[in-house]
C-alpha cells in the first residue's frame, strides 16, 4: 500500500480535505490531486478506449493519458497536474458503472486478440454497420462540460531575447546563464512546479549538500528567478506558428494564452517516461520509475511496500539509484531486467511479476526505461531530429554548441538524447551561455 | 484483462497490432498511425512514438536512423478551447466574414 512518510511531514502544505468518487480524502495544499489519489489508495481511474482497460497513473508528469479524470464538473483533466484545493471534488470517467466495476470491460475478453477496427464483422453487411453502431457508443472520452465557459480569458503579447521551454535541470540552468548575460528571457514550464526530473531524482548531492532534488529544484528556481528570469509555470508551449507575425510560440497557461516571440529559443522540454513492452504492461500499479521517485522526492510517499523495477541496461544506474532510495524508505526491492520479465499479474492492481526465473511478488512495478526526447516542440521548428534507440528515441540534432538545424533555435539535456539530471544542468549552462553570447 | 503488450495506452494499440499491420504491409510509420490510431489520443505519441518506431525498425530490418517520426501538429497538449477562443487570426482569408 501506498503511504506517507512521517519525516516529510514537516515539508508538506496545509491539510485540506477533497472529494474522490464520493469518498473524503485528506490531501495538502501543495501537491497534485494524483499525489493525494495514490496516498489515499485509489485505484482505477478510467477505463480505456476501445478494450475498457483499467487506466491509472503512470507518468505523473502530464504527459502521459493515464491519469484523466472529471474534475469540479470539466471532463478530461489530468490528476497530476490540478492542484490540491478545499473541496476539490474528483470522479472517474469513461465507464460503468464505475471505473473500477466496469461493465464493458468484457470487450476485453470478447476480442482478447484483438478487434481490427477495419474489419468489424465484415463476413455481414449487416453485423457490420451494427457492430461500428455499438464500437461508436462505446467510445470517446469523458461526457461534456457541466457548464460552458463563463469567461473567455485575454491573449498576452510576450516579446523577450531569449524563450527558453522547460523548466528541469537544463532549463532551469540555461535560463539562468542567459538572464546573468543580460538578456531578457521567458522560462516556460508545464508542470504545477518547476524543477522537472530533479524532483524525482533521489541522489543526494555530493558537491552542495543540497540534499534532494526537491531542495535543488527549489534553490536553481529562486536563483533564476533572482537573476530576473521571468518563470511562467503551468504553462505549456502547444504549437509554433512560423507564418504568424514572424513566428510565434503559443503557450497556454491555465486562464491565459500567451503568444511569444523571442530572438532565440532554447528547447530544454527533457524526455518523456515510457513503457517497456511486456505483457499487461498497461496494468494499473505499472509506474514509470520516475513517477515512483517523483512521489518519494517530491510528494514525500512511497508508492508501495514491495517494489519491483523492470529496468533496461542503458539506466542501470537511475534504476539502482531509485532502488536504494525506495529500500532506505522501508521499501522491498527486487530489480528484473527487461529481458527476464513476462508478464505483470493481477486484477485492478499489479500483484506480482512473472520473470524467467519465478514469480516477485509486488504492490508496484517501477518501469525504468530510457526517457524518450520531447522533441515534437523543435520538429515544428524545423529541427532536424533522429530515431535513436539507445538514446530513448527521436532526439534532436545539435552541434557541439548547442545549436539545432534551425537557425536561432538551440537545444539541451535529454532532448538531445537522454543523459540525466546531473549532467542535464552543466549541459543547460554551457548551451545558455552560447545562446547569451549569440546575440 | 486479457494478456496483451500495449504501446499506445490511450488508443489500446498492442504490440500484436502493429505485427498485423506490418503483415498487411503498412510500414511507413504514417501508415502504422492511420490504420491503428496509435499516437493519435490524448498523449498524442508522447509515451508510444518511440517505442513504436523502435519496433517498427525492428519489425521492417529498417536501420532505426532511416525511420522519420509523424508530423508534429499543434496543440502539443490538450487545450482547453476557451484558451484560444480570444487568439487573433493568423489569416484571413477575402472571403472570410469578419468579426463584426
Amino acid at each position: 500500500m501506498p503511504r506517507r512518510l512521517p519525516s516529510f511531514d514537516a515539508a508538506r502544505g496545509p491539510a485540506l480535505e477533497v472529494r474522490i468518487a464520493d469518498s473524503s480524502v485528506r490531501a495538502y495544499a501543495d501537491e497534485s490531486i494524483a499525489a493525494a489519489a495514490i496516498a489515499a489508495g485509489a485505484r482505477v481511474l478510467s477505463r480505456s478506449l476501445k478494450y475498457h482497460r483499467p487506466r491509472t497513473f503512470f507518468c505523473l508528469e502530464g504527459h502521459c493519458s493515464g491519469c484523466l479524470v472529471r474534475l469540479g464538473g470539466v471532463p478530461n483533466l489530468r490528476a497530476c497536474q490540478a492542484p490540491c484545493s478545499a473541496g476539490a471534488e474528483i470522479e472517474g470517467q469513461n465507464a460503468f458503472p464505475s471505473a473500477e466495476v466496469d461493465l464493458l470491460g468484457a470487450v476485453d475478453f470478447l476480442f482478447s486478440r484483438g478487434l481490427d477496427h477495419h474489419t468489424l464483422m465484415t463476413g455481414s453487411s449487416m453485423l457490420n454497420r451494427l457492430a461500428n453502431k455499438v464500437v461508436r457508443q462505446l467510445s470517446g472520452l469523458g461526457k461534456l462540460p457541466a457548464h460552458a465557459a463563463t469567461q473567455l480569458p485575454d491573449v498576452a503579447e510576450r516579446s523577450i531575447d531569449v524563450c527558453v521551454i522547460g523548466a528541469g535541470p537544463a532549463g532551469l540552468a540555461a535560463a539562468l546563464a542567459c538572464a546573468q548575460a543580460g538578456r531578457s528571457t521567458l522560462l516556460v514550464d508545464d508542470q504545477l512546479r518547476p524543477g522537472g526530473s530533479m524532483r524525482a531524482d533521489p541522489r543526494a548531492s555530493a558537491t552542495t549538500q543540497m540534499g534532494t532534488g526537491r531542495e535543488r529544484a527549489e534553490l536553481a528556481l529562486a536563483q533564476a528567478i533572482k537573476a530576473g528570469v521571468s518563470v511562467l509555470s503551468r504553462a505549456t508551449a502547444i504549437g509554433f506558428f512560423p507564418e504568424d507575425d514572424d513566428g510565434v510560440l503559443a503557450v497556454a497557461a491555465p486562464e491565459q494564452l500567451h503568444r511569444v516571440k523571442a530572438r532565440a529559443w532554447i528547447w530544454a522540454t527533457g524526455g518523456y517516461p515510457v513503457n517497456l513492452p511486456f505483457t499487461d504492461n498497461d496494468r494499473p500499479g505499472v509506474i514509470a520509475a520516475r513517477a515512483v521517485g517523483r512521489l518519494l522526492v517530491d510528494h514525500g510517499i512511497l508508492g508501495g511496500d514491495k517494489v519491483c523495477v523492470v529496468e533496461v541496461p542503458e539506466v542501470a544506474d537511475d534504476a539502482a539509484v531509485l532502488a536504494q532510495a525506495l529500500g532506505a524508505a522501508g521499501a522491498d526491492v527486487v530489480r528484473v531486467p527487461l529481458a527476464q520479465a513476462l508478464g505483470a499479474r493481477g486484477r485492478s492492481w499489479v500483484t506480482a511479476v512473472d520473470t524467467s526465473n519465478g514469480r516477485v511478488d509486488c504492490d508496484l512495478v517501477a518501469v525504468a526505461a530510457i526517457p524518450s526526447p520531447a522533441s515534437e516542440g523543435p520538429r515544428q521548428q524545423g529541427c532536424k531530429v533522429t530515431l535513436d534507440p539507445a538514446r530513448g528515441g527521436f532526439l534532436v540534432v545539435v552541434d557541439d554548441r548547442g545549436r539545432t538545424s534551425t537557425a536561432g533555435v538551440w537545444a539541451c539535456g535529454d532532448v538531445t538524447g537522454y543523459i540525466g539530471p546531473a549532467r542535464a544542468a552543466d549541459d543547460g549552462a554551457r548551451v545558455g551561455a552560447n545562446v547569451a553570447g549569440s546575440l | 484483462m486479457a494478456r496483451k503488450i500495449m504501446i499506445c495506452r490511450c488508443e489500446d494499440v498492442t504490440l500484436a497490432d502493429l505485427e498485423h499491420c506490418v503483415t498487411r504491409g503498412y510500414k511507413d510509420i504514417e501508415e502504422v498511425k492511420r490504420y491503428t490510431g496509435f499516437g493519435t489520443g490524448p498523449c498524442q505519441g508522447k509515451e508510444c512514438l518511440a517505442p513504436m518506431a523502435t519496433h517498427l525498425a525492428r519489425l521492417t530490418m529498417v536501420e532505426p536512423a532511416k525511420i522519420r517520426p509523424f508530423t508534429s501538429r499543434p496543440p502539443l497538449a490538450p487545450t482547453p478551447i476557451k484558451i484560444l477562443a480570444r487568439a487573433p487570426d493568423a489569416h484571413r482569408f477575402d472571403d472570410d466574414p469578419g468579426d463584426e
